[in-house]
């Protein structure tokens, strides 16, 4: 009976315990699972799955591993202008040809890929206060593979109101285009015929570096900021993206296509990134609001709004709008075009995702309790990008056609999580 | 990188020092955490929602990470 009563009273004073030190009485193990499915107008389609599970081996050890699986089809612009003609493109691999109706945005529409990824995270407390984690990622697609590990260490200072995090990265990707590596700035060949390649395959080295704050503010605030930085080096072209060389203003068609080059990158890039985000209670819902201002040695800088409102509906159901808010201004090296008889840059790329733009994301969460530590989620969201349609370099009957049609796109996403 | 982003950065380092600094007035006391504690204001909650969305961006805009790391991929269409 004593015993029994040490034993009632010790329990019970554990249970104390965790919910003074603000930590539930965790289960062993969760599991995080959704399906994604990505729609672009006329473009892009992805499917996507991932699992991710995470488990305590006891209170100071937890593992987690995480796997992705994605599929994806359709056409993506291959970075040429628009013309008045059919354009016809050899494909990557150097057999066959693929083409764009007059008055249309160039789309190579060869492509289609699967990617498999696994990513595990070890995390050790050691003592109260400081914990440390050493993880990897894997991930394969028919053309790329990445290869990296990571580790971090946490600490808490302050009655345990601030955390201070370290956490770095390397990782190693080699990339084999189809068809091989192209020479920067050579013309797209004929099909069939010898292609301009460097090698069937580069490789590119990434460093990132990590440092993060956790504040707690007060009972119902948590403030986080973040600063990163990620030094790339090796192979940062698109391999499969080419840059159109347009006649000059005196020539009979000016704006229309000579010749199409591959681009071309410089081998390191450099990006930092400033991360704040507030999190903040308000009668039973919640308020998720964070901002990203990023740049690198591209000269590419953006700034990004993303905020999350949860809704508590009681009864383990909510709903979570969603808005998030993207700016960018182009790198350096972004050209719409390049035009014959002038000087080559040192540096050139046609990839609208390096131009200058803007980006919308609204969505809705709907979650439930299914039971008891298992719930489901729905989400719907709306992507479109903004860009500009008619930017001042362009020329003759460049001028007639959208430089950047919009990208819209759908996600939908179907979440399971539990816990056992 | 220009001017008014060195001054970003350098507002940015200041608010987290100040705030490091005069920790002794933010902050909570321990049986203050019942809010913090709940689900909802856990800071990696929907973390594989949010991984999933970063790989989105990470391929179809110029920038990518701040968050955390990339879980890596071509991200090339």
């Amino acid at each position: 009976m004593q015993l029994n009563n040490q034993k009632s009273i010790k329990s019970a004073l554990a249970i104390a315990t965790t919910v003074l030190l603000g930590t539930s009485v965790a289960r062993a193990t969760d599991v995080e699972s959704t399906l994604l499915v990505y729609s672009e107008k006329d473009r892009v389609s992805a499917a996507e799955g991932a699992v991710a599970v995470s488990h305590n081996l006891d209170e100071n050890n937890q593992v987690r591993i995480k796997l992705t699986f994605d599929a994806l089809t359709g056409a993506s612009p291959n970075g040429a202008t628009t013309s008045k003609n059919i354009q016809t493109y050899t494909r990557p691999s150097g057999v066959g040809t693929y083409t764009s109706q007059p008055g249309q945005t160039p789309l190579d529409n060869t492509f289609h890929d699967s990617r498999v990824s696994v990513n595990g995270l070890y995390t050790k407390r050691l003592g109260r206060l400081t914990s440390i984690s050493i993880g990897g990622n894997f991930s394969s697609e028919f053309d790329y593979t990445s290869l990296g590990i990571n580790s971090g260490i946490s600490r808490d200072f302050n009655n345990r109101n601030t955390t201070i995090t370290l956490s770095g990265s390397l990782s190693v990707d080699k990339i084999r285009p189809v068809g091989g590596v192209p020479i920067p700035f050579a013309s797209l060949p004929l099909p069939s015929t010898s292609l301009p390649r460097v090698g069937p395959d580069d490789t590119k080295k990434t460093y990132d570096l990590l440092l993060g704050i956790t504040q707690t503010i007060d009972r119902k605030t948590l403030f986080r900021a973040n600063y990163s930085y990620s030094h790339a080096k090796g192979y940062l072209n698109d391999p499969y993206k080419i840059v159109s060389v347009v006649q000059d203003e005196s020539s009979p068609n000016p704006g229309e296509p000579v010749d199409f080059i591959y681009e071309k990158r410089p081998d390191t890039r450099s990006k930092q990134a400033i991360y704040a985000r507030l999190k903040r209670y308000f009668n039973g819902n919640n308020c998720d609001i964070s901002y990203r201002f990023f740049w690198d040695d591209w000269s590419l800088t953006s700034h990004t709004i993303d905020l999350f409102y949860l809704w508590d509906l009681k009864k383990g159901r909510s709903l979570e709008p969603h808005f998030r808010w993207y700016h960018q201004s182009a790198s350096d090296y972004y050209v719409p075009m390049l035009v014959e008889n002038r000087p080559l840059p040192q540096f050139a790329t046609a990839d609208y995702r390096l131009s200058t733009f803007s980006a919308v994301t609204v969505g809705l969460q709907y979650a439930f309790q299914v039971i008891p530590a298992h719930t489901m989620k729905l989400t719907f969201e709306y992507y479109r990008q903004f860009g500009d349609s008619s930017p001042p370099e362009i020329f003759g009957s460049l001028l007639n056609y959208d430089t950047f049609p919009a990208l819209k796109a759908i996600m939908i996403r179907l979440g399971y999580d539990f816990s056992f | 990188m220009n001017r008014s982003s060195h001054l970003l950065v350098l507002g940015i380092a200041l608010a987290l020092g100040v705030m490091l600094s005069g920790c002794t007035t933010v902050g909570v006391k321990v049986w203050e955490r019942d809010i913090l504690a709940t689900p909802y204001m856990q800071p990696d909650r929907h973390s594989i929602e949010r991984e999933l969305d970063d790989h989105i961006y990470f391929s179809k805009e110029g920038s990518s990470g701040g968050r955390g790391f990339g879980g890596g991929g071509c991200g090339c269409n």
